[in-house]
């Protein structure tokens, strides 16, 4: 039986420090249509080139967590540095034409239809409403993609599950083979490297939270053999995002990151 | 009845008047003619003016005025009118009469008779009627014709069962027996039902500039009682196995109006749709569209027919058989793009269940860095964009994303040019920040190709969300067709989500067909969504949104809509339809009488899509009995890559028809074409009689036309002609009963208006 480890010293500077950003992303999020390069701007004139005519915008889900935090919720980990450096990373790297700057969207909020690439993190959290759960089933097979990070251990990986069955019944998760094309549609990735949070990748030791050891990259798929959703576990990109500019979290994490990131989103706009 | 009066006053036909000229004769010198008459009129002058305080001022005009008329005609008979016209030497020229022998003749039009009695009663016996008078003057040379023409033997009776009616070969045919002889005119029995319409302008100008005219003699009704034709029937040569076919119609009728009929439709003798049809008026014609599915792969079939309906005079008309060369292929296509974005997605996601149709994918995802999908090869495009004509004209397609002009060196611009001109390839640009005019495409020679006015200052921040709706030709074209009803069709349409333009285009080319618009609720302006048009051999298409995907993904769009599949399955089967191959086989007709030869034409071209001159090319023809037979076909000369031979079909059924071209041991291609033989009624179809075809070859040639009802004029009337030996001769005037009359009438006048003056 997989025990429940206590948080360390190091793990609770590391929340505290996710709630400093929560505090921040209120005060962003509440700025809302300002800043983000979707949503559902109220004023027509606000649609212009930015707001909805680029080819890409990062778009980080919102959903109801098992705390019902709502603003200061399990969605917005990392948020929004994580989504702006990594869309930093995604323009200088690729072609893609990105919006600049974060765009949240709530998983029943039919503009999320306009973005057919979705992320998510702490889904180990997730506890989603009837509502929510329809948005991203509807999402889903409409031709969406969903890229799920940040989650760890057996527990937080039973209430995923769990969470998706509903979304997704009779879909099953499989691991995605090792020659899949998304390892390799923009990067070779020859293998599956384990991302720490930014606390254990400065730490340089363990990289593993939780019962986590083992990262895994895994996937839904529909009857046509179509990517459905993208499951990174035991894993986190979006600490390596938003601390790649920090010289004490190794850079090897970031790039590997950045590589999947990018991979992920050449391949959710060509299948 | 007009040339009886006319005869009857004038003393000649109109005909005298027609072909001669005007003059005088007099028998003492004008001059002193003139001079009587002056002094007459001075004299009549002189007596009214005495008693104009009598008659008064209106008077006095009016009688002096009569008077004076009275002599102006005493001076014009005594002038002696005449007129000169050219006459032919009796028994000195030839006369031609031909004779209609084809089917359309047994009509029974008008009552019981066929009409080819009227042949059977004026012209077969010299012994009376029409042929004694013509007989007199000419020596007669009889001729019928169909299909062709021939000497005729009166001893043998006209059969009336000639298939075709070419009237512009019997013509030309008459002139080359009779070329050398006097010939005065030649004299035509026919209904005009010309169905070889090809060469007819050609005949009938050689006979102008010979001065030799021809005399129509129309047989029939101009409109028949009670009929209804498939005049018409429109539908693409060859599609891909799957495709939506659509179909027009064309029904015309007379003695039906407004009524309702069903139109069926036939795959092998199984209905496969059918349709009710309301007829528009008389000669009017009622277009339909059918939607045909080419479920099965081959050459098909398919009979289009309307039932006969009570009192209709022709059945034969009702139907038409059309084949339509379903093909069982995959067509490949290269999909370029400049930048990753989901419209590539999209896309293939939408064709990822289409068998016929391979969209290779080549999409650059950073500098310098490409993603290749659905190759067939791991070198396939392992260079980047193709350079070469071999490397480019392998595809059919060429759809072009966001990519700007830049890219591609000029040659490779050049090429893309010659894509769509001169290989005839399909080229689809679509919307982007890259594309268009924002892509630096003016001045390029993909301009010229493209069926949209680029602006000439590109607009990187424009923008506009526009609803998209279908033009009038949008709402009938197999891509932007979203269903059955134009109604239905425009309202899916215009319940789709609003999509995006990066590329303010406004306009098309006058020669190019705009099918989708979108308009934007900020600025009320209209922009141009989709719009084609031909481009040499192929056909260059502008699909200006950015972001099509939004009618998969859009919320308003149910999970189960099919619209976006269903648009852009259509939009790429049409963008390779009708793309030349390697080997293109063509015949005429697909349709041809047994016993005729019918040419087969071989376009062979390289794999430069160059045509191949000196190639052995063999063309295997599959009999309906199943013999195979190698022909031969030998290359024009004077086109490059272009091959002919002649097949006679002497069986009745279908031909299958392979051509094979190869230059030593390597084969070029392979095309290839079917076709029937089988007894046609084309005789029944505007089987009318054509007066305004006959009025017009009559009136272009100097002669003129009759009917049964004024055939007697003919025999006068071809004695006045130019043509063959002739002299001229002058008919007097001065006697014609309308200038007796016209004098009775000034006189008469003239003493009833003394009388009331009391000066008689």
């Amino acid at each position: 039986m997989l025990q429940r480890l206590a948080p360390s010293p190091i793990r609770i500077l590391v929340l505290r420090g996710r709630a400093m950003v929560a505090l921040l992303s209120i005060w962003t999020v509440s700025s809302g249509v300002a800043q983000t390069g979707g949503g559902s701007p109220d004023d027509p004139a606000a649609i212009d080139r930015h707001t909805r005519g680029r080819a890409f915008y990062f778009t980080r889900a919102v959903y109801t967590d098992v705390e019902r935090r709502g603003r200061f919720g399990w969605w917005s980990v990392d948020y929004p540095k994580a989504d702006r450096q990594f869309l930093m990373g995604l323009t200088r790297l690729t072609g893609i034409d990105a919006h600049h700057s974060e765009n949240p969207v709530r998983l029943d909020d039919p503009e999320l239809r306009r973005y057919p690439l979705v992320y998510a993190v702490e889904v180990g959290h997730m506890a989603l409403t009837e509502a929510e759960r329809t948005g991203l089933r509807n999402y889903l097979l409409a031709g969406g993609i969903l890229l799920v990070d940040d989650f760890w251990g057996s527990w937080e990986w039973a209430n995923f599950q769990s969470e998706m069955a509903q979304v997704l019944p009779g879909y099953p998760i499989v691991d995605l083979p090792a020659d899949h094309p998304l390892l390799h549609v923009f990067y070779d990735l020859a293998e599956i490297v384990q991302v720490p949070n930014v606390g254990l990748g400065r730490a340089g030791g363990r990289t593993w939270e939780k019962d986590g050891y083992t990262p895994a990259l895994r996937g839904i798929f529909d009857g046509h053999g179509r990517l459905l959703v993208v499951i990174n576990w035991n894993s986190d990109l979006g600490d390596a995002w938003e601390w790649a500019e920090d010289p004490s979290y190794p850079i090897r994490f970031s790039n590997f990151a950045y590589q999947l990131g990018v991979n992920v989103i050449v391949y959710a706009m060509s299948h | 009845m007009f040339d009886s009066i006319f005869s009857f006053l004038f003393k000649y036909r109109p005909a005298v008047f027609a072909h001669g000229r005007l003059g005088f004769e007099p028998p003492i010198p004008p001059v002193v003619l003139v001079v009587g008459v002056t002094i007459l009129l001075a004299g009549v002058l002189v007596t009214y003016r005495s008693t104009r305080g009598r008659i008064g001022r209106r008077y006095f005009f009016t009688l002096t005025g009569l008077r004076t008329a009275l002599l102006a005609l005493l001076l014009l008979a005594l002038l002696r009118p005449v007129v000169v016209v050219s006459t032919v030497i009796p028994q000195e020229n030839i006369l031609a009469i031909v004779l209609d022998d084809s089917k359309s003749m047994q009509l029974a039009d008008q009552g019981d008779a066929p009409r080819s009695s009227l042949v059977s009663r004026t012209f077969s016996s010299e012994e009376a009627g029409l042929l004694h008078d013509l007989s007199e003057r000419f020596t007669l040379r009889f001729f019928r014709f169909g299909t062709d023409v021939a000497r005729h033997d009166r001893a043998q009776p006209l059969r009336f069962g000639e298939t075709r009616t070419n009237l512009g070969a019997a013509l030309a045919g008459v002139r080359r027996e009779l070329t050398g002889v006097p010939l005065a005119g030649v004299v035509v029995v026919t209904d005009g039902a010309d169905n070889v319409a090809d060469n007819l302008a050609e005949s009938v100008l050689r006979y102008q500039s010979d001065g030799v005219p021809i005399y129509t003699v129309g047989v029939g009704r101009e409109v028949l009682p009670r009929d209804i034709e498939l005049s018409r029937v429109e539908a693409p040569h060859q599609v891909l196995k799957g495709s939506s076919v659509m179909v027009d119609v064309m029904l015309t009728q007379s003695g039906f109006r407004g009524e309702r009929v069903t139109l069926n439709v036939e795959d092998g003798g199984r209905i496969v749709n059918s349709q009710e049809v309301r007829l528009a008026g008389d000669r009017e014609a009622t277009v339909v569209r059918v939607k045909l599915t080419a479920a099965e792969a081959g050459a098909r079939l398919f009979r289009f027919h309307v039932p006969p309906q009570p009192g209709e005079l022709i059945s034969e008309n009702n139907a038409r058989d059309v084949m339509i060369s379903v093909e069982d292929r995959r067509e490949k296509i290269l999909y370029f793009e400049g930048e990753p974005r989901f419209e590539v997605k999209f896309i293939r996601r939408a064709l990822e269940d289409d068998q016929n149709i391979q969209v290779v994918t080549l999409q650059r995802t950073a500098e310098n860095k490409y993603l290749r999908l659905g190759v067939d090869d791991p070198d396939e495009l392992v260079a980047g964009f193709p350079a070469t004509r071999e490397e480019l004209f392998a595809y059919r397609g060429i759809i072009l994303g966001s990519v700007e002009a830049s890219y591609f060196t000029h040659s490779q611009l050049v090429l893309l040019e010659e894509f769509v001109g001169q290989r005839g390839g399909g080229l689809l640009v679509l919307g982007g920040r890259r594309a268009f005019g924002e892509g630096g495409y003016a001045g390029t020679p993909l301009e010229a190709v493209l069926p949209v006015v680029l602006p000439r200052t590109a607009d990187a921040e424009f923008f506009s969300e526009v609803a998209v709706g279908p033009t009038p030709a949008g709402l009938v074209h197999p891509v932007t067709r979203l269903a059955d009803d134009g109604t239905q069709s425009r309202e899916r349409w215009t319940g789709l989500p609003r999509v995006s333009l990066l590329n303010p285009i406004s306009q098309s080319k006058p020669g190019a067909s705009t099918l989708l618009t979108g308009r934007s609720d900020a600025s009320s302006e209209s922009y141009v969504v989709l719009a084609f048009q031909r481009y040499g051999k192929g056909k260059a298409i502008a699909f200006t949104p950015q972001d099509s995907w939004l009618w998969q993904m859009h919320a308003d769009v149910p999970l189960d809509d099919m619209t976006h599949e269903t648009f852009w399955r259509q939009m790429l089967r049409w963008l390779v339809s009708n793309v030349t191959d390697l080997v293109t086989v063509a015949t005429p007709t697909e349709q041809v009488e047994p016993g005729e030869t019918i040419t087969i034409t071989a376009d062979v071209r390289d794999s430069s899509y160059l045509g191949v001159n000196g190639a052995k090319v063999t063309a295997s023809v599959t009999d309906a009995l199943g013999t195979e037979t190698d022909y031969p076909m030998e290359w024009t000369v004077t086109e490059d890559g272009v091959y002919r031979t002649s097949l006679p079909t002497e069986l009745a059924g279908r031909y299958d028809v392979r051509v094979l071209a190869r230059r030593g041991d390597a084969v070029l291609g392979e095309g290839h074409a079917a076709l029937r033989a089988e007894p046609q009624p084309t005789e029944f179809f505007s089987p009318a009689m054509r007066a305004d075809l006959l009025k017009d070859v009559a009136a272009q040639t100097g002669g003129r036309f009759y009917t049964e009802a004024t055939l007697g004029g003919l025999a006068e009337d071809v004695r006045y002609t130019e043509s063959g030996m002739t002299r001229l001769e002058s008919h007097d005037l001065w006697d014609s009963p309308v200038l007796f009359l016209a004098l009775l009438a000034i006189v008469s006048l003239e003493w009833l208006l003394r009388r009331r003056r009391g000066l008689a």
